[in-house]
């Protein structure tokens, strides 16, 4: 394994102090569980892993009178266990059950998979349809990213050398309580998803009354739907409205082909996972 | 690894609790906390397996919770306790999880095992009596090669039923 060095911080203050001075030299890491198989296979530049793990202020998920606040080193098994995210924000809840594997989900962290902005990170599309918002800080100040605003391409994001994630912000709507998350993957665990989408959906006299749509792994960054979801909005639900929405989906997503599915299946598959989704939520 | 000698790497010292015994260390910044367990400390139980999170081979408790040692750093351990499978025993007598790997015959090269039946004490703590499905679904992470899970599913399920498991 390539040599680096190796600070372990026990303060955010710490963390953007250092990266103020490393700027691109650093890589932040909690678990882990991406950073090392970089590593070993030789893809990661950085010359000094940060450990943020063991800071107690990046770990909570807290819910005030109209938002819930999630700290970005809060583990995947701690979105699990969290009552607020069972109950306010199904979608994320259902997306961590599906995580990898529970000692996995003991390492690895939401600001992790987020930051590590891979197509296929699964807490992306669910907190996408969330509308969520991240806070990031550097020594200089803060700033909030609307999560759509996030990625820009393949491990690519807009955070800046000296940045970090420090919460991630989900506006407490009614509608983020009706959610699904299928993944799709090519075999039933542990697997890279082929695609998935999240939905949250509210329906009002058999009419759409909003929805939002992103789906993972077929387009070069986690992807919202906005058109699909503008076509929805208001029509009356209906086989029909279900079919022409499909050919919208297939025509929104910009899936390439890799050693897990062609670009055609994906931008097949996409279509029937929206079925999926919508029809268990409306029936 | 061989050509890549760096003599100027600074070595970090941690603290840690391993199987309820307390340890000092030197590590440098990449070792892996598998090889400081497998060639520093002579505990082999843990297995290499991918190396990259994939099949569960490595799997130790850290702070009482599942993790890969394949992919811990030895450096963030630092003032933590870890487990592994040689600390399950209570001098002569295996935990309820050995014995039911032993008694259900779940255990045929044995590689996969030491991860396995760590992996499932985590499973009784959450959860003591889970369905098959529920065995199944949390176990999904440990891989065994030689495809014996109809009887470690099995083993799981009578160590659950026997009312044995403790936690260690």
């Amino acid at each position: 394994m390539n040599q680096f060095k190796y600070i372990s911080s026990k303060t955010k203050e710490e963390v953007l102090k250092i990266l103020e001075q490393e700027k691109s030299e650093a890589c932040i890491v909690a678990g882990c569980s991406n950073v090392l198989p970089y590593i070993k296979d030789r893809k990661l530049p950085a010359k000094l892993l940060l450990n943020i793990s063991d800071i107690e202020e990046l770990n909570y998920v807290k819910k005030s009178e109209d938002e819930i606040y999630i700290g970005a080193g809060t583990t995947i098994s701690d979105l699990i266990n969290s009552k607020i995210i069972k109950e306010e924000c199904n979608v994320l809840y259902q997306a961590a059950e599906q995580f990898a594997d529970p000692t996995i989900r003991n390492s690895a962290t939401i600001g992790g998979n987020l930051a590590d902005a891979s197509p296929a990170a699964d807490v992306a599309p669910p907190l996408l349809v969330l509308d969520a918002v991240l806070k990031v800080e550097s020594i200089d100040g803060k700033r909030e990213i609307p999560l759509k605003d996030f990625f820009v391409g393949p491990r690519k994001t807009v955070l800046h050398d000296d940045e970090m994630i420090t919460n991630i912000k989900i506006k407490n709507y009614p509608i983020n309580k009706n959610g699904c998350f299928i993944k799709l993957g090519l075999r039933q665990a542990m697997a890279i998803s082929v695609a998935t989408i999240a939905m949250v959906l509210e329906v009002e006299k058999n009419r759409v009354k909003d929805v939002r749509i992103a789906m993972g792994s077929v387009a070069p960054i986690p992807l919202r739907l906005f058109k699909t979801e503008e076509f929805l909005k208001s029509k009356e639900i209906s086989d029909d409205l279900i079919k022409e929405a499909i050919q919208k989906v297939r025509e929104e997503v910009k899936p390439i082909g890799d050693v897990r599915a062609s670009a055609e299946y994906r931008r097949y598959v996409s279509g029937i996972l929206f079925k999926r989704a919508f029809k268990k939520l409306t029936d | 690894m061989k050509g890549e000698v760096n003599f100027k790497v600074k070595k970090i010292p941690i603290e840690f609790s391993i199987n309820g015994q307390k340890r000092e260390a030197l590590v440098k910044p990449n070792d892996l906390l598998i090889n400081i367990l497998r060639e520093d400390l002579h505990l082999t139980g843990t297995k290499y397996g991918c190396g990259i999170g994939e099949c569960g081979a490595c799997t130790v408790f850290l702070d009482n919770e599942p993790v890969l040692s394949c992919l811990t750093l030895a450096a963030a351990v630092d003032g933590k306790e870890i487990t592994t499978i040689e600390g399950l025993a209570k001098g002569n007598k295996l935990h309820p999880m050995q014995v039911a790997f032993l008694k259900n015959a779940a255990v045929q090269c044995g590689f996969c095992t030491p991860g396995m039946i760590l992996t499932a004490i985590a499973l009784l703590k959450e959860n003591p009596s889970p369905t098959e499905e529920e065995i199944k679904d949390y176990m999904r992470g440990n891989i065994c090669r030689c495809t014996g899970y109809v009887q470690i599913v099995k083993a799981i399920k009578a160590c659950a039923e026997g009312g044995e498991n403790e936690s260690i």
